[in-house]
């Protein structure tokens, strides 16, 4: 490690030798691995997320694979490695994330048949930039004793008043509820979602705060009877091992899918595209492919209890216990295209 | 031959040269990043300053404003209130009491926030003794403080940042010479207020001036609390409105908030001297004391100690005893072996430039150089993730450079070498601050001394200034050694791949809400803070 401070400190060569020497202390370093079989992974998902999903894939083709994974900010790490980024795959959660790498130019545009059968038309850029892998329901969470069966069945009705102090969310400027918001100005209009905004701010039981999970516990411990929440941190609750506090607030909630007699329940992706610079590009598709192919996604719905983006594969069978619902065919690029108009709502409203 | 002669003797005479050019060299690698962040920050913001100057921006300006104050304040109150007892003072258990306060530092602020919400929400074992004691059923039956709001990111802030006051302080208390005093107490004059703080004075400012820069760039603890801060509203406007612009734009009016700040305090006390000249430098030892004062001196003590350490220590590890922990040791080991090698690394690169900055600048008066060492010092001012970007950006260019030149790999992206880069920008202003307060008390005349006596500038420097700043360096190297430990946004967005520090490990779990899985990770943190923190106080206890 010393020697990468030698590497800051003398940047320039002088002679051959000590470029020899740089060199060799550079790759020390960990700039970018060499050997054909390495994969580069940049990714906005954890890293023990991920290597479940991989470890087949590693073992299949014998590829080792290398993880960066940071929440912000990797995009302008790829814009500042130019042509010389070590990246070959982006992995991310949130369609708008995705639709920002496309739109500065960092994905490589990837049609193959295997890629195009697997993830419906509606979940991938219709430039084949990018492919989404798994669908995450933000669904409603609504407390088993106060809350009646039918009660609440649309997105819409959290901006009711009868619902005063009874509604618990996260900030609204986080990713989630900004894509729940862009879904509403996408089906109503920006004044009507903002209507939207404002009742759901004044039917609030506290100031946003906390995450998803927060909200479930903040409802079993009655501060509030409805929430909203992504529909796999229920059973992440529910299948805690560890922890018998996480299955008590999954056990004081029911989760509802909203607007099923219409337009159908607002859905965000995690993703992936082809690194435009990638050295490995027929390595880093097949990588591509075999996550969006069976295996890779029946551990998705596995591992973390999301929707496959492949229809042909089933949720996990405690997912599937929540039922058949309709998701809103919307296509997921709007969403992205629509974020920042949903952000000045949230500003405006105080969400 | 002649020619050469005397340019040799010209260069040997005035190497001054060598010093500037250095400190030159230092200060445009560290203004780089900031450089690279006002290139974003020209952009065209697309018109979204009137849309947050109509909705939320007064709010975030009045927040930040108030939770700079609020920590100010009591980071004050804790800082210099410790730091005077434990220097003036001698009683039962003072030297253990003497490094116990610095304790808190080791306790990375959004995990003292995490633990501070599982401990007083309300299903947190505080709320539901009290329901089980007094009969109460439901939160409408009391009224408990919500802990996440402003009152407690307050509390938080200022139990973990104040032991950069009291460190800062206290080496300034134990450096006032005795003669000051017979001096106060024969004129009759209220010694604290009249010697102790004014002496002080650029170390407090000093460290107080760390604080709020961490207050102000602090994202970690105002998101856990929901305090609509500054920070947050750059976040906001650079993730959600898909604008790096303006949010580049907000983090820089920040940034020349501080300059002003910094210029101001600058000014005010341009015509004062903390210096003593006479040759007698002997300082004053403790007073000690028994009793009841002795308690209300320990009582007083231990209070931060609890609030930033004990607590959150505490709580941590009761989710170790629960077994909610996730013990995948060799991970462990080998974040713990990255953070203390890379905190190490950063903290003697820190120390060292500091101290070549600031030496050629307060003896070789170079306007220009001066502005820009106080310039390069501001890192602390940006919010992580704004500075890791701006760092990115900036090695990208140099990498461009470097790769122009035949280099075909990057040279710093990716490279451990750029997150010791990161840290020296963000983190020079530790050491600026602790290295000027230690040179502020310095008499000029050893300096003169020196040179009248045939020394040369480097010869002086090299000779005098190891031994006369030891304690400011060491005060600055464990500051900047725990500060590393425990950084976050800027470890996570520039780090090689597969490299894992404690704190990027931490948050992985921590991301998600689920701290109790990497509490032993984030107790590793504190614990690998304590080794450094002992042994370095015990270098700063005798007398220079």
């Amino acid at each position: 490690m010393v020697f990468c401070i030698s590497g800051i400190l003398h940047p320039v060569r002088i002679g051959m030798r000590s470029f020899v020497i740089a060199g060799g202390l550079i790759a020390a370093c960990g700039s970018a691995p060499v050997m054909s079989q390495e994969l580069n992974i940049y990714s906005h998902r954890q890293a023990f997320l991920l290597n479940p999903l991989l470890a087949d894939f590693k073992k299949q083709t014998g590829t080792k694979i290398n993880i960066v994974f940071a929440s912000k900010g990797l995009i302008q790490r790829l814009i500042a490695e130019g042509p010389r980024s070590p990246a070959d795959i982006i992995l991310t959660v949130d369609i708008a994330r995705l639709q920002q790498y496309a739109e500065k130019g960092l994905f490589a545009k990837v049609s193959t048949p295997r890629l195009n059968k697997n993830i419906p038309a509606h979940l991938r850029d219709p430039k084949g930039l990018w492919f989404g892998l798994s669908k995450r329901i933000r669904v409603v969470a609504v407390s088993k004793s106060r809350v009646k069966p039918g009660e609440v069945s649309r997105i819409e009705d959290l901006a009711d008043p009868k619902w005063k102090g009874r509604i618990c969310t996260r900030k609204g400027s986080h990713v989630y509820n900004r894509a729940l918001l862009a879904s509403l100005v996408a089906a109503h209009g920006e004044a009507a979602a903002e209507k939207w905004a404002r009742g759901l701010v004044s039917n609030l039981a506290r100031k946003p705060q906390g995450n998803d999970r927060a909200q479930a516990k903040a409802i079993s411990q009655g501060i509030c009877d409805v929430a909203i929440m992504n529909h796999y941190y229920y059973f992440k609750m529910k299948k805690n091992k560890k922890n018998p506090a996480h299955r008590k607030w999954a056990d004081a909630i029911r989760i509802v899918f909203t607007n099923q007699r219409d337009r159908g329940n607002h859905v965000n992706i995690s993703g992936v595209g082809l690194a435009k610079h990638s050295k490995n590009r027929k390595l880093t598709i097949s990588l591509m492919e075999y996550l969006s192919a069976k295996q890779a996604q029946s551990l998705y719905a596995e591992v973390n209890y999301e929707y496959p983006a492949n229809p042909v594969v089933h949720a996990s069978t405690e997912v599937k216990q929540l039922g058949q619902f309709k998701d809103d065919s919307l296509p997921i690029a709007t969403i992205a295209k629509l974020a920042p108009v949903a952000q000045r709502i949230i500003d405006r409203v105080g969400w | 031959m002649t020619a050469n002669l005397f340019k040799q003797t010209r260069i040997a005479r005035d190497p001054v040269n060598g010093w500037s050019l250095t400190t030159l060299v230092f200060a445009l690698i560290l203004i780089g990043p900031f450089g690279a962040l006002v290139i974003t920050a020209s952009g065209d913001s697309g018109g979204l300053w009137s849309h947050l100057m109509s909705t939320v921006f007064p709010r975030y300006v009045a927040n930040t404003l108030w939770l700079m104050f609020g920590v100010g304040v009591l980071g004050l109150l804790f800082g210099i209130t410790t730091a005077w007892i434990v220097a003036r003072f001698s009683f039962p258990g003072a030297k253990i009491l003497e490094w116990a306060l610095l304790l808190p530092a080791t306790v990375p602020a959004y995990i003292i926030a995490y633990t501070y919400t599982d401990l007083l929400e309300y299903a947190g074992p505080v709320q539901t003794l009290l329901r089980d004691l007094f009969g109460w059923s439901s939160a409408r039956d009391y009224w408990f403080p919500e802990i996440r709001s402003m009152g407690g990111a307050i509390l938080v802030m200022a139990s973990v940042l104040y032991p950069y006051i009291y460190l800062m302080a206290r080496t300034a208390f134990r450096l006032t010479p005795a003669s000051y005093f017979e001096v106060a107490h024969l004129n009759n004059r209220n010694i604290p207020f009249t010697v102790d703080l004014p002496l002080a004075r650029p170390a407090i400012i000093a460290g107080l001036a760390l604080v709020l820069m961490e207050v102000l760039s602090d994202f970690g603890t105002v998101e856990f609390f929901a305090v609509e801060t500054l920070t947050l509203g750059i976040f906001n406007v650079w993730l959600g409105m898909n604008n790096l612009t303006a949010a580049a734009q907000i983090a820089g009016m920040a940034f020349i908030f501080v300059l002003a700040l910094v210029v101001i305090e600058r000014i005010a006390r341009r015509r004062q001297r903390f210096n003593d000249t006479a040759g007698r430098a002997t300082t004053k030892s403790a007073t000690p004391v028994t009793g009841a004062k002795a308690a209300l001196c320990i009582l007083l003590c231990l209070l931060p100690i609890v609030l930033g350490f004990v607590i959150p220590a505490s709580v941590l590890l009761s989710f170790v005893l629960k077994g909610l922990a996730i013990t995948n040791l060799d991970a462990l080991a080998a974040a713990t072996f990255n953070s203390l090698t890379v905190s190490l690394i950063a903290a003697i690169a820190v120390m060292a430039i500091a101290t070549v900055m600031i030496l050629a600048t307060t003896y070789r008066k170079h306007p220009i150089l001066k502005v820009l060492t106080t310039i390069s010092a501001l890192g602390y001012a940006f919010p992580g993730a704004i500075l890791a970007i701006g760092v990115v950006s900036f090695a990208g260019g140099v990498d461009r450079v470097a790769a122009y030149l035949g280099a075909s790999n990057g040279l710093l992206i990716g490279g451990v070498g750029l997150l010791v880069l990161a840290y020296v920008v963000r983190f020079q202003a530790v050491g600026h601050g602790a290295v000027t307060s230690g040179i502020n008390r310095l008499s000029p005349n050893i300096m003169s001394a020196s040179f009248v006596l045939g020394r040369s500038f480097t010869g002086s420097m090299a000779y005098l200034a190891p031994p006369l700043l030891r304690k400011s360096l060491m005060a600055s190297g464990i500051l900047v050694f725990v500060d590393v430990m425990k950084e976050l946004p800027m470890t996570l967005l520039l780090r090689p791949f597969n490299y894992e520090t404690l704190s990027t490990y931490v948050y992985q779990f921590a991301k998600d809400e689920l701290l109790e899985e990497s509490a032993l990770a984030a107790l590793t943190i504190i614990i690998a803070g304590l080794g450094p923190v002992i042994l370095i106080n015990a270098s700063q206890r005798d007398k220079t």
